[in-house]
């Protein structure tokens, strides 16, 4: 069955200011989200673009909040997520992509991150699935060894 | 780690783990209402342990809160544990295999 969203949770042993950064900057995008970078920084209330290394369309949208985490309140970064990268999941509808970075210990941030508004995107909510799996584990692993998880095909 | 197999150790815990794979994003009624024999005390003690394990998260949707099934846990044990003996455990099957149908055809 096809649900509305997708949820997953990590521990990461880094500050909240640092997951923060690896999930808003271009710079740390490429080494762990398939080598995909933002057209221009996230601002608030704009529309964003991400790109692949050699230059095709990622994803498309409008951050709708870009709180950073600060002690004793959680950072929060939310975007519209339309995916363009593949023509039958570019037909659907966008859904939202939304990250809570909270601080939970000395150097240990928990990680959420809900993919949701899919009802009508059934291509893409199977699609992502398991892709957010291994982006989440690729951030942790940078985050936390300094290098970046290999890719599976290569 | 240990709160992971302790959450994934009872038949029941893995059963809801199942009807939220099938049906993600329910409400706690709902999921109860497919545990009949149980009452909903007893759904939400297991609950409690698979979100104490991160398997489970409740998400918070204006008053109702509804359950999703994180797989991040199981990936992560799958990784440290599985794989790592994973090849192993295949080869010394093939090698069983080989063995018996060897025995058979003798």
């Amino acid at each position: 069955m096809v649900g509305t969203a997708h949820v997953y949770q990590i521990y990461i042993a880094a500050t909240p200011e640092e997951v923060w950064r690896a999930i808003t900057d271009s710079d740390w995008t490429r080494k762990y989200f398939h080598h995909t970078s933002f057209v221009e920084p996230p601002v608030a209330g704009a529309a964003y673009r991400t790109v692949t290394a050699d230059g095709r369309d990622a994803v498309e949208g409008t951050i709708e909040e870009m709180t950073p985490p600060t002690p004793g309140r959680p950072g929060r970064f939310v975007q519209t997520w339309h995916v363009l990268y593949d023509a039958a999941l570019a037909a659907e509808p966008p859904g939202h992509v939304e990250w809570t970075i909270e601080g939970v210990g000395e150097g240990l941030t928990r990680v959420r991150l809900v993919h949701g508004d899919l009802a009508y995107s059934p291509l893409t909510w199977a699609h992502v699935k398991d892709g957010w799996v291994w982006i989440i584990d690729a951030l942790k692993t940078l985050l936390e060894t300094g290098r970046p998880l290999p890719s599976p095909d290569s | 780690m240990d709160a992971v197999f302790r959450a994934l150790a009872d038949p029941t815990r893995r059963e809801i783990l199942d009807t939220l794979f099938a049906a993600d994003g329910q409400t706690v009624t709902q999921l109860a209402e497919r545990f009949g024999e149980m009452t909903r005390f007893g759904v939400m003690k297991h609950l409690a342990v698979l979100e104490e394990a991160d398997l489970v998260i409740p998400v918070r949707q204006g008053r109702t809160k509804l359950l999703y099934l994180n797989p991040v846990p199981i990936e992560q044990v799958a990784n440290r544990w599985i794989s790592k003996y994973a090849a192993r455990f295949t080869s010394s099957l093939v090698a069983l295999d080989q063995h018996i149908t060897g025995t058979e055809e003798a």
